[in-house]
């Protein structure tokens, strides 16, 4: 009965489908044909995360890769990783890419969820290990013994300054400060504020608030046992000099300026307009500052530190390949992985990004080393003879950045004491961390 | 007819063999909407509420933990706050676009020349996409070169810091807000259509004035619609989040963390789906209460053909 049903609607439909029909014939006939002539490639999916000029390059890769032999043929698509969305419902449900692109912070969370492959033995069958990685990095993106994924490439901030702005103050624009206490001057120095009491230009802005806890001798969690450390003294010494610099500058008045600010991918970029006089910035700065301001006159250094503090802070972020448990194509993936991988790869990888290679041979590559200028030394330098951090690789890394966030918001309303606020962060971490153990 | 409805009753109970091949036939029509209510309104409205039991984060398999995500949410501040800032953006903002949207209706309502364009440029804001209009927000209440605080510096107020000032970012959401009452204008208009003339016409023939006429007349026939207003207005501040997301993201200091952006920031940021469903149960349950509040006291609505 319910054949005939469908055969009634066949015939009811068969005229408009016709032309249709005929195209659907002829792709099958050419997919047979396709299947035919590359039937012992086995096809893997492959999610990167970069668009327009950057995303060519990895194109590039891929279609190198694929024509260099014929086991294995990648499918590349585009996908965004602020899209974790999309990521995370592929790999819930259990249908996932064989490879895909994600941030750094992700990884843990993951892998200690059990989402992702672990690729120790893979890595040690292919003979890569701790040290053909840069000093600092191979512990990246593991947890408890399990290696979750490869970064891609580095990306390392440093303390950069407007020269321009530093000479216009009457400042010496070759000497960056050294010291909190010598930027705390400066900043004073440079900061410009209006008749209306109105920030005009700030000397300097504080963004990335684990930097000043390392910077202070600080940590968020023992390296050795993975515990977390939000408490310590140098994060609280640090929050407090932050809390501080909140006070003295009005954190209203800040966000107010702030709300004039423009695009950080843009000629309106406030470091780049002389409306922030020293920052944070990361060796991308290299590539937008030759983009958006090639007149800047800008210089980077290490991050200023307290007596007793760290004076070599290199911080370091990035995003990773990782393999997902479900893949069906996991030996493939591997494959593909550790070709890409490679130092000459790599290297080429990371030259079109302005970003760094994470591996020391690639780093030491033809292809990467033509396109260092002084600046991205300066950069390389820090990340080579630096004290190395990276995100805190806990389960409840995105959960943690999201209390200390708390943390400072109550610090900078000051509706909360720099310690009692890290303290509650600490045992809300410890508590969350619990459902992992 | 009441011999007719009897009959229809005795034969609703027993259906002829036709009216059964109907009704499924009906069934077999509708069944794409009823497939689909089932399986992705229905199915996932019952599962939030077993993950609302569980630790989940979408990867792993969720876990059972019985009620300590409520108590969870209890012990969150941010939950509290939340729940504070929604409520005092519906407190405030309800009313008001009641009151300006009715206002509106009414002047759009008397008989004056191009009406009909006039009553399109009230609204016109309705129909610009959400996202839109809150990118363009942004820029009308930017405190240094946004038209808002210009037009205050003209007239010698130096302006507020507004989205970027705990203070003022909560009446800035509420002054954005008011853009889209052009939606419950059209509403408005409508009953306002439905007002019988005759009415007006008695009153002007027992000498009263306008005034008069607004409170004891169009007040009184049009007080189904703003109670529909009312309970549209307080369902969609409950859930508002697009505007509030685009415009501000919660800040600054969480002035303006609304509940359905920390549900969401719970869900597809921390991944604590379980949590974040407990919190949609408690959006849920708060609704129907205040719903409920609102019917319960709703004595001063008034139904034609009903005493």
């Amino acid at each position: 009965m319910r054949r005939l049903r469908v055969a009634r609607h066949g015939r009811l439909h068969r005229a408009a489908r016709g032309p249709l029909r005929g195209g659907a014939l002829a792709a099958i006939a050419a997919l047979a044909l396709a299947a035919a002539t590359a039937s012992a490639a086995t096809e893997i999916t492959f999610w990167y995360a970069w668009g327009g000029s950057e995303g060519a390059v990895v194109q590039a890769l891929v279609d190198e890769y694929n024509a260099g032999q014929d086991a294995v043929r990648v499918r590349s698509s585009f996908v965004p990783i602020g899209d974790g969305e999309r990521i995370l419902a592929s790999l819930a449900g259990g249908a996932p890419p064989d490879l895909i692109t994600v941030w750094d912070w992700m990884v843990v969370p993951l892998g200690a969820s059990g989402a992702l492959l672990p690729l120790d033995e893979a890595l040690a069958a292919a003979g890569v290990g701790e040290d053909d990685y840069l000093p600092g990095i191979w512990a990246y993106g593991s947890y408890r013994g399990a290696k979750f994924g490869l970064p891609t490439t580095l990306n390392v901030y440093g303390f950069m300054w407007n020269k321009d702005v530093f000479a216009e103050a009457g400042l010496d624009p070759e000497r960056p400060p050294r010291t909190i206490e010598e930027l705390d001057a400066l900043t004073a120095q440079l900061t410009v504020t209006d008749a209306r009491g109105n920030l005009r230009r700030i000397g300097f802005y504080p963004n990335v608030t684990a930097i000043y806890f390392y910077a202070f001798g600080g940590q968020l969690y023992d390296p050795e046992t993975l515990e977390p450390t939000i408490d310590h003294p140098g994060n609280v010494a640090a929050l407090t000099w932050l809390g501080a610099y909140y006070r003295t500058y009005d954190i209203n008045r800040i966000r107010r300026f702030q709300a004039g600010w423009g695009d950080m991918a843009s000629p309106y970029n406030p470091f780049y307009r002389g409306q922030v006089a020293m920052q944070e910035g990361g060796q991308w700065e290299v590539l937008f500052t030759r983009q958006y301001a090639p007149d800047l006159n800008w210089g980077v250094t290490t991050f200023p530190a307290p007596e007793g503090g760290r004076p070599d802070v290199a911080p370091v972020q990035g995003s990773f390949w990782v393999v997902p448990k479900a893949a069906r194509n996991q030996p493939e993936a591997l494959d593909f992985l550790l070709w890409l991988t490679a130092p000459e790869q790599s290297a080429r990888f990371a030259a079109a990004l302005a970003n760094i290679p994470p591996r020391a041979d690639a780093l030491a590559m033809p292809a990467f080393q033509e396109t260092v200028t002084p600046e991205l030394a300066t950069y390389i330098d820090m990340l080579l003879h630096g004290f190395v951090f990276t995100p805190p690789p806990l389960p409840v890394g995105l959960y943690l950045s999201d209390q200390l966030n708390r943390a400072l918001a109550s610090v900078q309303d000051g509706t909360a004491d720099p310690r009692e606020a890290l303290e509650t962060v600490q045992r809300n971490v410890e508590r969350e961390l619990e459902k992992y153990r | 007819m009441q011999g007719r409805s009897a009959t229809a009753r005795a034969r609703r109970a027993r259906m002829t063999r036709r009216e059964r091949r109907s009704l499924w036939l009906g069934l077999a029509f509708v069944s794409p909407w009823l497939f689909g209510f089932l399986v992705f309104t229905a199915y996932p409205v019952f599962a939030s509420l077993y993950f609302s039991l569980t630790d989940y984060n979408v990867v792993s398999s969720p876990r059972f933990i019985g009620l300590r995500n409520y108590v969870d949410l209890w012990r969150d501040p941010l939950f509290g706050t939340s729940l504070y800032n929604t409520l005092y953006l519906a407190a405030i903002g309800i009313p008001l676009a009641l009151f300006l949207s009715l206002v509106i209706a009414m002047l759009l309502n008397t008989k004056i020349r191009f009406q009909g364009v006039f009553r399109t440029i009230y609204f016109l804001p309705s129909v610009v996409p959400a996202v839109a209009v809150a990118l363009l927000w942004r820029w009308f209440l930017n405190p240094d070169f946004g038209p808002v605080n210009q037009v205050l510096e003209a007239v010698g107020v130096p302006g507020p810091g507004w989205l970027a000032d705990p203070a003022w970012s909560k009446p800035a959401l509420v002054l954005a807000s008011l853009w889209g009452v052009g939606g419950s204008m059209v509403i408005y208009l409508a009953g306002l259509q439905n007002v019988p003339v005759q009415l007006y016409e008695a009153a002007d023939l027992d000498g009263a004035n306008r005034w008069q006429r607004v409170r004891y007349i169009t007040l009184p026939m049009l007080s189904p619609v703003i109670l529909f207003n009312l309970i549209m207005g307080i369902i969609t501040s409950f859930q508002a989040f697009t505007n509030i997301y685009i415009m501000t993201g919660g800040g600054p200091s969480n002035s303006t963390m609304v509940y359905a952006l920390y549900l969401y920031q719970n869900a597809f940021q921390f991944f604590k789906m379980g949590y974040a469903s407990a919190m949609a149960w408690v959006l849920l349950v708060i609704t129907a209460a205040a719903l409920a509040v609102i019917f319960r006291t709703s004595g001063w609505v008034y139904y034609e053909g009903r005493s």
